[in-house]
C-alpha cells in the first residue's frame, strides 16, 4: 500500500513537472518573426541559413518558418499567422496583393523549373521549347504513348504546370493519362518514377533526389515559360491584426541587401555541385518583374 | 546533430506527455460519471466517442487551427505555432480514444465490484474509490494507448505546430519534413527512434502499473 502511493506520488510530480516545461517553452515568444514558405525553398537549407546571418545582427530575434505550400502560406497571411510570406506562384500573390493582405515585397531569387520524364522520352520532347513540348506530351498522351504527373496541390510548381498548359492551348485535365495527386514534390516524383511519366519539377528537389529516380532524367531545362521567380512580402499590419511588420521588414531588407544575395548567389554548391538559385540583385533590367507579371497575368 | 535530435525526442515526449496528462484529467472523470450514473444518454455518448476515435488527426487540426488563428475566436492567446496548441490539439485528438478504452474497463469493473461494495453497505463514494482503486492498472493502459496515438500523429502537430525548427518540430513532423526533402534514411531513422522511445515508454509504463 506504501509503494501505491510513493508510485501515485511520482507520477503527479511528473506531469506537474511536464506541464511546467511546456509551458515554459512557450513563454520564449517575442521578438519573433514568423514567416510562411513554400516547402521546395525550406528543404534546400537555403533560409536556415539566411536566418542564421540574419541573427548575427539582430541576436535577440527568433526567425520561425512555417513550411507549407505556396497556396496555404498566403492563405495563413490573411489569417494573421505570418509576418512574412516566401512564395512562387506570382498569380496567386497577385490576388493577395491586389487585396491589400502583402504589402511592399521584392523579387529575391530565381532558378528555373525542369521537365523530367522516362529516359526512353516517348514523346521526344528533350531539349525542347517548355511550351511546346507540353503540346507534344498532351498529343503523345491522347495516343496512348505518355503520362503526366501533376501535383494538383495548389503550390507554386502546380500553378506553373497549370500555366504551361494553358500557354500551350491544351487542356489535360480529366485524361487518363494525367495523373493529379494531392502530393508534394517528392512524392510527385517518386510516382512519375514508378509510372515512366513525365513531370514539372523544382531543381534542387530533382537534385537531392534524383539517385533514388533512376527511371527519370531530366529533359529540358531551359526556357522562359519555366522561369521561377522567388518573391518575399511583408504583410500588411494595416489590413491584417498582429503583425510585426517592423522585424519582418528588417528580415525582408537583409535578404534583398548585397550580403543576402551574395548568400542565395552561392548556396548548394557544396552540397550539388552548382548553385540552386540565382540571386535576383535587385532585377537591374526589369526582367524578372515582366515575367512575374506574365505569370501573374495567366492565373 | 544529436543536440537536435534529442531536442525533438524530448520535445515530442513532453508535449504528448502534456497532451495525456490533460486528456486524462477530463476523459476518466467523464468516464467515470458515465459508468456510474445510469443515464439514456450513456451509450449515445460512448458511441459518439467511439465514433471520434476515428477522426483523422488533420481534421482536428484543421478545426483548432481556425480557432486559436490571430483571426479566429481564440486567436488573442497567440498560442498557434506553439508546443502549447500541440498539446491540446493531440489531448482532444485521443479523449475519445482514453473515454472508450477506460469506459470498458470501469464498467467491466463496476459489475464485479462496485454491486459488491454496494451490497456489504459501503457509500457510493466509497465504492467508487474502491472501483477506481482497483482498476488502475487497466487505466494506465488505456492512458498509455492514448499517449501513444498523441506522440505517433501528424495532423495536428503540422496544422497547430508549423514544424518550426527548435520550437514546435516533433518527430513525426520532422520525418515528414525529411520524406519531401528526399531524405528517405534519416526519415526511416527518426521512425525507428520514434517506436523505440514508445516501446521504453510502453515497458516502463507496464511495470509502474504493476506496483500500482
Amino acid at each position: 500500500m506504501k509503494n501505491r502511493w510513493i508510485t501515485i506520488a511520482l507520477i503527479v510530480i511528473l506531469t506537474v513537472s511536464v506541464l511546467f516545461i511546456s509551458i515554459y517553452q512557450t513563454r520564449q515568444y517575442e521578438n519573433v518573426i514568423r514567416v510562411t514558405t513554400a516547402t521546395s525553398l525550406y528543404a534546400t537549407g537555403l533560409l536556415d541559413k539566411l536566418a542564421e546571418e540574419f541573427k548575427r545582427r539582430y541576436p535577440e530575434v527568433s526567425i520561425h518558418f512555417i513550411a507549407v505550400g505556396s497556396g496555404e502560406a498566403l492563405r495563413r497571411a490573411v489569417r494573421g499567422d505570418a509576418d512574412m510570406v516566401l512564395s512562387h506562384a506570382p498569380n496567386l500573390e497577385r490576388q493577395y496583393l491586389n487585396d491589400g493582405v502583402l504589402k511592399s515585397g521584392g523579387i529575391f531569387a530565381y532558378n528555373y523549373l525542369i521537365i523530367v520524364g522516362p529516359s526512353e522520352d516517348p514523346a521526344n520532347i528533350a531539349g525542347m521549347d517548355p511550351v511546346r513540348a507540353m503540346t507534344a506530351i498532351y498529343v503523345a498522351g491522347e495516343e496512348g504513348k505518355a503520362k503526366f504527373v501533376s501535383r494538383a496541390d495548389k503550390s507554386g510548381t502546380h500553378a506553373r504546370e497549370l500555366m504551361l498548359w494553358s500557354l500551350a492551348g491544351v487542356n489535360p485535365l480529366n485524361k487518363q493519362w494525367y495523373l493529379e495527386l494531392g502530393a508534394d514534390m517528392v512524392q510527385t516524383l517518386m510516382v512519375a518514377n514508378e509510372k515512366g511519366a513525365y513531370t514539372l519539377s523544382d531543381v534542387s528537389t530533382y537534385l537531392k533526389f534524383s539517385k533514388r529516380l533512376g527511371g527519370l532524367k531530366t529533359l529540358i531545362e531551359k526556357g522562359d515559360a519555366l522561369l521561377n521567380v522567388y518573391s518575399v512580402y511583408v504583410v500588411n499590419s494595416a489590413k491584417v491584426p498582429g503583425v510585426n511588420e517592423k522585424l519582418a521588414e528588417a528580415f525582408m531588407k537583409f535578404i534583398l541587401s548585397e550580403e543576402g544575395q551574395k548568400i542565395i548567389e552561392g548556396y548548394g554548391i557544396v552540397e550539388f555541385g552548382r548553385p540552386l538559385f540565382n540571386a535576383a540583385n535587385g532585377d537591374p533590367k526589369g526582367e524578372l518583374k515582366n515575367a512575374w507579371e506574365d505569370i501573374a497575368k495567366l492565373g | 546533430m544529436w543536440q537536435e535530435l534529442t531536442d525533438i525526442v524530448v520535445r515530442s515526449l513532453l508535449i504528448s506527455g502534456m497532451a495525456t496528462v490533460l486528456a486524462t484529467s477530463w476523459g476518466i472523470p467523464i468516464t467515470m460519471i458515465l459508468t456510474v450514473k445510469e443515464s439514456k444518454f450513456r451509450r449515445a455518448l460512448l458511441d459518439v466517442a467511439n465514433t471520434l476515435v476515428a477522426i483523422p488527426t488533420v481534421l482536428i487540426g484543421l478545426l483548432l487551427y481556425l480557432l486559436f488563428s490571430r483571426s479566429g475566436p481564440l486567436g488573442f492567446f497567440g498560442i498557434l505555432y506553439t508546443p502549447t496548441s500541440i498539446a491540446l490539439g493531440e489531448a482532444i485528438l485521443i479523449t475519445p480514444l482514453i473515454i472508450s478504452l477506460s469506459a470498458s474497463v470501469l464498467r467491466e469493473t463496476k459489475t464485479d465490484i462496485w454491486e459488491m461494495a454496494i451490497s456489504i453497505g459501503a457509500t457510493e463514494r466509497q465504492a467508487l474509490v474502491v472501483m477506481v482503486t482497483e482498476s488502475l492498472p487497466k487505466l494506465l493502459t488505456a492512458v498509455l494507448l492514448g499517449f501513444n496515438r498523441a506522440i505517433g500523429e501528424l495532423g495536428v502537430a503540422l496544422i497547430l505546430g508549423g514544424n518550426i525548427k527548435g520550437l514546435t518540430r516533433v518527430m513525426t513532423t520532422a520525418i515528414a519534413l525529411e520524406v519531401s526533402k528526399g531524405e528517405f534514411e534519416l526519415a526511416l531513422t527518426l521512425g525507428g527512434i520514434l517506436l523505440f522511445v514508445t516501446f521504453l515508454v510502453t515497458v516502463i509504463v507496464r511495470k509502474v502499473g504493476r506496483d500500482l
